[in-house]
């Protein structure tokens, strides 16, 4: 659906995004992390033809935002960060108006969009009174009114509360499994990703650092809590088999790949140590996306 | 509805759903009140009559609505349309810049060239119907308090002193309106030109309305008296001719054509730079 191809750019002579490339698939849901002014939104930017890449071009559905932007953005839907409105308007004439920019208005497609968003019964007030989860709904209603294949959601659960961001996630689900969406969406809401993402990239200082399905990783638990009677005979023999030592104070031994459990164990006995507990920790997204940045 | 007249429908629901958008309106209906009151003081009529009188032409006859209205077109339009095309035209495009909405269109397959476009002809005929509003209500207050005559006309700066009768007066005022518009096309035209750029709304009509000014002040030093056809404002006076008795049709299209050539060269500008801007958070 979606492929990133080499893009860079630069902005005041300051490398914003080293050469990237990415392809998201279709029906899956991405997730871009990284910290403030990490390249997420610049990424977003080119990949919207907001911003002029200096390298490298971007593809929806086989189509160059660059050189055909008319017909790669066909399906496709999007909201920022922080969505900007007519404030002196209301809902329904912001979104007829951002609909005739393409196409004549439909007020029953509309008025279904409204509903999937739940903002019927506010639908006609100016978009000055609206609350800031309204204001991420009516955005989401636009990013859905040209019935997409493919939405790009650029923090859609900031500055949302708790029961928002649960809407929000269900939504994006639902959107997927209803309509066959693909999602690419940016967050700094790492358990919302973690729940809703098939696959992650992460991006430090405009450099992608990492770009896969985080799960796969987390299932295959490559760290182990060990519970040992001689912790520095045993480190000899994790240090022995390259794994790394997470927390001294409660032991936790993260095995390079290729490394099986039961050798070390038996690597373990056969030097003496006895070995009463054996753990599997699960990486939740947050410590992933930590150490990787560390790293 | 055609889609293109669907979008220009919602540029105007945009400008005149904007409280600033009728401050030129309002102002100027507070200045035509002001100028016709003003002028019907008593030391202003004799001053007035006294200019008419020394022509050899009866003072009454020519005191009219449409004396009272061509006085506010000459010397209260020029600088204060000008003010708020600036501040109109200015925002146009670096407002929706800078709140971000311009982001939120450009999620749209649609082209940038279209958006700008749309913008440009919104901006044209706002201008348009700004010029008519203010020659209009002019023209109501001034026949309101002066009622119908002849038409004296006096613009020292253009040596025009003219007297019409209330037919061929009113020709040349209606005959006016259109090219007075046109002349102030280039106010909004360099207002765009700015708003395109990567600046904000209020830089965008400060730098409007410098160059204009820089170019009125220019114009006005006496050594330059020899090249002051080269001027921005000398050619944007072009309407003032009409009133003159044998109109100089030839030189009228001369300055227009340079105007509207102007007003193109600074609208493909705008477009190259809108095309190759980067629109970012």
């Amino acid at each position: 659906m979606l492929k990133i191809d080499h893009i860079s750019k630069k902005f005041s002579g300051r490398q914003a995004l080293f050469p990237l490339s990415l392809e998201v698939n279709s029906g899956e849901i991405f997730g871009m992390l990284g910290h403030n002014g990490a390249g997420k939104s610049t990424t977003f930017g080119i990949s919207l033809g907001h911003v002029r890449p200096d390298t490298g071009e971007v593809l929806i559905g086989g189509f160059s935002v660059q050189k055909n932007r008319d017909r790669a953005l066909g399906r496709v839907g999007a909201i920022f960060e922080s969505p900007a409105f007519y404030n002196y308007l209301s809902g329904w004439r912001n979104l007829e108006m951002l609909v005739a920019l393409t196409s004549r208005p439909d007020p029953a497609r509309m008025r279904q969009v409204i509903e999937l968003v739940g903002l019927t019964k506010r639908i006609d007030d100016p978009v000055s009174v609206y609350s800031h989860g309204m204001r991420q709904r009516l955005a989401l209603a636009q990013a859905l009114l040209p019935d997409p294949e493919f939405i790009i959601l650029d923090e859609p659960s900031e500055g949302l509360d708790p029961e928002g961001i649960e809407e929000m996630r269900h939504l994006i689900l639902r959107l997927r499994e209803e309509h066959g969406l693909t999602v690419l969406l940016s967050s700094h809401l790492l358990s919302e990703v973690e729940q809703i993402c098939d696959r992650v990239a992460i991006l430090n200082q405009g450099q992608m650092i990492y770009c896969g399905a985080w799960k796969d990783e987390m299932d295959a638990a490559t760290r182990f809590r060990f519970d040992l009677d001689d912790w520095p005979r045993a480190q000899g023999v994790f240090s022995n088999a390259g794994c790394g030592v997470a927390d001294e104070s409660n032991p936790v031994v993260v095995f390079p790949v290729g490394v099986d459990i039961s050798d070390l164990i038996a690597a373990l006995v056969h030097s003496g140590v006895r070995v009463r507990r054996v753990e599997p920790i699960k990486w939740s997204l947050e410590e992933f996306y930590l150490t990787r940045m560390r790293s | 509805m055609n889609l293109f007249f669907i979008q220009l429908r919602g540029e105007f629901i945009k400008l005149f759903s904007r409280k600033r958008t009728y401050i030129g309106f309002g102002v100027f209906v507070l200045i035509e009140i002001a100028l016709v009151f003003l002028l019907n003081l008593e030391p202003v009529q004799r001053s007035l009559q006294k200019v008419i009188s020394r022509s050899g032409y009866v003072a009454e006859d020519y005191l009219s609505g449409l004396t009272l209205a061509l006085l506010v077109l000459v010397w209260s339009v020029f600088l204060l349309a000008s003010l708020y095309l600036a501040l109109v035209s200015g925002d146009l495009v670096s407002k929706e810049a800078e709140d971000g909405t311009l982001r939120m269109m450009l999620c749209r397959p649609v082209s940038r060239a279209r958006i700008l476009i749309i913008k440009a002809i919104a901006c044209v005929i706002y201008t348009a119907v700004l010029v008519v509003f203010i020659g209009v209500t002019a023209l109501v207050a001034g026949m309101l308090y002066g009622g119908t005559g002849g038409l004296f006309v006096f613009i020292p700066t253009e040596r025009i002193f003219a007297l019409y009768d209330f037919g061929t007066g009113l020709q040349r005022y209606a005959l006016a309106i259109p090219c007075l518009a046109l002349s102030l096309m280039t106010i909004s035209a360099l207002g765009f030109f700015f708003s395109c750029m990567n600046i904000k709304p209020a830089a965008a009509t400060i730098l409007t309305l410098s160059v204009f000014l820089m170019d009125m002040i220019l114009k006005n030093i006496p050594y330059f008296e020899d090249i002051r056809g080269w001027f921005l404002t000398t050619k944007m006076n072009a309407w003032l001719a009409v009133f003159e008795y044998q109109v100089p049709w030839e030189s009228m299209l001369a300055d227009y054509t340079w105007l509207m050539a102007i007003n193109a060269s600074l609208f493909v500008v705008s477009w190259l730079v809108f095309e190759q801007r980067d629109f970012k958070s």
